[in-house]
């Protein structure tokens, strides 16, 4: 007797573990810090951020602020990522430690997915609300249908206050004002606890009763028919009929109390607008290009031919959301996040300007640790060992042309 | 423990070991249930259930019933024709929703901070009583899987109308007109849930206009007849104990 006694307790205590885990199994997805672990190839030749702002570092909870910007969609995409003909604006954070009040791309509102078309820049912004006090990473992301996550750049933003004063009101088209933090909790907790309670209501009238070795023995005796009396049937009875009279009596309800309500909206939005620029006047050939796993740079021979009417000069090199800039030509004031930012990174053999209609030929060496510490470098690792990104050249007024760069990259080990 | 040497001494021992068992056998049941199909429900029901934005006319409707009434016609299978137990149905569902009650509150509320408004379970008790009623009364299976299957698929949407009503209220929000819901699925930011893997009003049923979702009732409650069908079998091939020899007993 008490070796199965035990053998039982043993057993729920199994059973009681497993329930728990099927419980914690399931998180929503908060973390936002994937970007150093997607591969090098996604993030040079995707989507390319830039002219990004963080509009705060530090605000309160309730307060507002944007991360706004352009994206270009390279057009060299990698063939083994999805084109972005179904893509939706998202934004890098872990949960919802801010709502998303907004999301824009070339001033048109995307709640929803877009279908986006390569070699086009969009410019995007995002606005934000503060919820949830902390520090947080805030990344610009786009999700791509059969792409995944190509996640941008992320800048650390504060929120102070306490989430317990966070409110989102929201006025209905029935014109009510509701608090969408709040709303509906209680009557979602009394529909499903009192329906809890009815389902319960009916285990226990079968569980005040002898259940399982009486019945058993009951039914291995041929007496199955004796163990439902006609007392139980009326008691089903009226738990069956009681069921479907009150679903329909509390939907009739309902209907009267929301009069006004309309499907979920959902559907692709095409034809989004992107940026007209003018067609850079300076062209770029990629001649050679390596990266130098020592000396943790990439080494480029471009030929740049000049092909406007004013003198340029290359500014910066970006790709995968690093920035190498030469300082003499630019210098960044946008509070660009530390970490993606290599100042004086960019060294160009012969940086003078490059007059109107001249071609020249250069080195151009972007150095950074962000090449280790971004694992850019697995770029050689990857199927298709290629680099791409886009170069600004500037003239003296400081107006700003973009060339974009797709080329094989060889590396050296020495 | 032989047939010969009885473990108990008097009547009334016996009864008190008898409900001990069935303490402890109920408990044991209704963790297993809750364990293994709370992770089929998560497997298979997913999205649907953990989003009000996922919560449509089309797919929910269909979905969270057939997926559902797996383990009910399993346990049902065992409890009935072993005990003559109406409760199969019953006891899976409330285990289901206690464990999706527990994740909802301390993974998606407690951990990542979503308003239980948004990650709400489905309401399956109504569908559940029914099921088992219906076994009650006729006693045959047959019967259960067609009319009890039926009315587990066509009572699930009105048993959750007063649950997602609220939330289906439109509202215009920048020049865009969206319910609630929608507008929870903007704000509260998924990371890992893009816009586009949303399988909401998706479907061939143009033709029905506004009364769609009582015609995707209709086609679940079919297709929970045959799942009702082929899960019993599972139950009662599951319940067997031709592998447990009977001199042992
Ligand atoms: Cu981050």
């Amino acid at each position: 007797m008490k070796i199965i006694k035990d053998k039982v307790a043993k057993l729920s205590f199994v059973a009681l573990l497993l329930s728990m885990t099927a419980a914690m199994f399931y998180t929503p997805t908060a973390s936002a810090h994937g970007e150093k672990s997607q591969a090098a190839f996604m993030r040079m030749r995707t989507i390319h951020w830039y002219d990004l702002n963080w509009s705060k570092d530090e605000l309160n909870v309730n307060e507002t602020m944007t991360v706004s910007g352009k994206f270009h969609v390279f057009a060299g995409w990698p063939e083994t990522v999805d084109k972005p003909e179904v893509s939706f604006l998202n934004i890098g954070i872990p949960g919802p430690v801010f709502i998303r009040a907004g999301s824009w791309i070339g001033g048109q509102l995307v709640p929803r997915s877009v279908s986006l078309e390569l070699g086009e820049t969009y410019e995007f912004k995002v606005l934000l609300k503060a919820r949830r006090p902390g520090d947080w990473h805030v990344h610009t992301m786009m999700n791509v249908e059969g792409g995944g996550p190509i996640i941008g750049p992320g800048k650390w933003v504060t929120i102070n206050g306490s989430m317990g004063s966070f409110v989102n009101p929201i006025v209905t088209l029935t014109g009510d004002t509701i608090d969408l933090e709040k709303y509906a909790i209680d009557s979602i907790y009394f529909w499903s606890f009192l329906w809890y309670a009815i389902g319960l209501a009916w285990l226990l009238y079968w569980v005040k009763g002898p259940m399982f070795i009486p019945r058993a023995l009951a039914v291995q005796a041929g007496k199955a028919d004796t163990l439902i009396s006609a007392g139980d049937k009326k008691i089903g009875v009226a738990f069956g009929l009681g069921t479907i009279i009150f679903v329909a009596v509390t939907m009739g309800t309902t209907n009267e109390k929301y009069p006004v309500t309309t499907p979920l909206q959902a559907g692709l939005m095409r034809g989004i607008q992107w940026l007209e620029i003018p067609e850079s006047t300076v062209h770029v050939k990629v001649e050679d290009a390596t990266y130098r796993v020592p000396g943790r740079a990439m080494q480029m021979t471009l030929t740049i031919h000049n092909g406007g009417d004013t003198a340029v000069r290359l500014g910066e090199f970006n790709t995968a959301s690093v920035r190498f800039l030469d300082p003499d030509v630019l210098e960044d004031e946008s509070g660009y996040p530390d970490d993606l930012l290599a100042e004086e990174g960019l060294t160009v053999s012969d940086n003078s300007p490059i007059a109107p209609g001249e071609s020249r030929t250069v080195n151009v060496t972007a150095s950074d640790a962000a090449w280790e510490v971004y694992r850019l470098a697995d770029l050689i690792y990857d199927p298709d060992s290629r680099f791409a990104g886009l170069l600004f050249f500037f003239d003296a007024d400081g107006n700003r042309q973009m060339s974009t760069v797709d080329a094989p990259l060889i590396p050296s080990f020495m | 423990m032989s047939a010969s040497q009885s473990a108990v001494r008097s009547r009334a021992e016996a009864v008190q070991v008898s409900r001990t068992f069935d303490w402890m056998i109920l408990f044991t049941l209704f963790t297993a249930v809750l364990g293994g199909y709370h992770i089929h429900y998560m497997l298979t029901g997913g999205d649907w259930d953990f989003w009000s934005d996922w919560k449509d006319r089309r797919l929910w409707v269909t979905v969270a019933p057939i997926v559902s009434i797996t383990f009910p016609a399993a346990v049902q299978a065992c409890l009935w024709w072993r005990y003559r137990l109406p409760v199969g149905a019953t006891i899976s569902v409330l285990a289901l929703l206690l464990g999706e009650w527990i994740n909802r509150y301390m993974n998606f509320w407690g951990w990542t901070y979503f308003p239980i408004n948004i990650c709400f379970p489905s309401n399956l008790v109504p569908g559940a009583i029914v099921l088992d009623v219906v076994l009650m009364l006729g006693g045959s299976m047959t019967l259960t899987a067609v009319v009890g299957g039926m009315a587990y698929g066509l009572l699930f949407y009105p048993g959750n109308w007063p649950i997602i009503a609220p939330l289906h209220v439109p509202v215009e929000y920048n020049g865009m007109m969206m319910t609630l819901a929608d507008l929870q699925g903007y704000h509260y930011v998924r990371t890992g849930t893009p816009e586009y893997i949303r399988m909401v009003e998706k479907g061939t049923l143009r033709t029905f206009g506004k009364d769609v979702a009582p015609v995707s009732a209709f086609f679940s409650a079919f297709v929970c007849i045959i799942i009702y069908f082929l899960w019993h079998f599972f139950g009662r091939w599951f319940a067997k104990t031709d592998f447990i020899s009977d001199d042992a007993s």
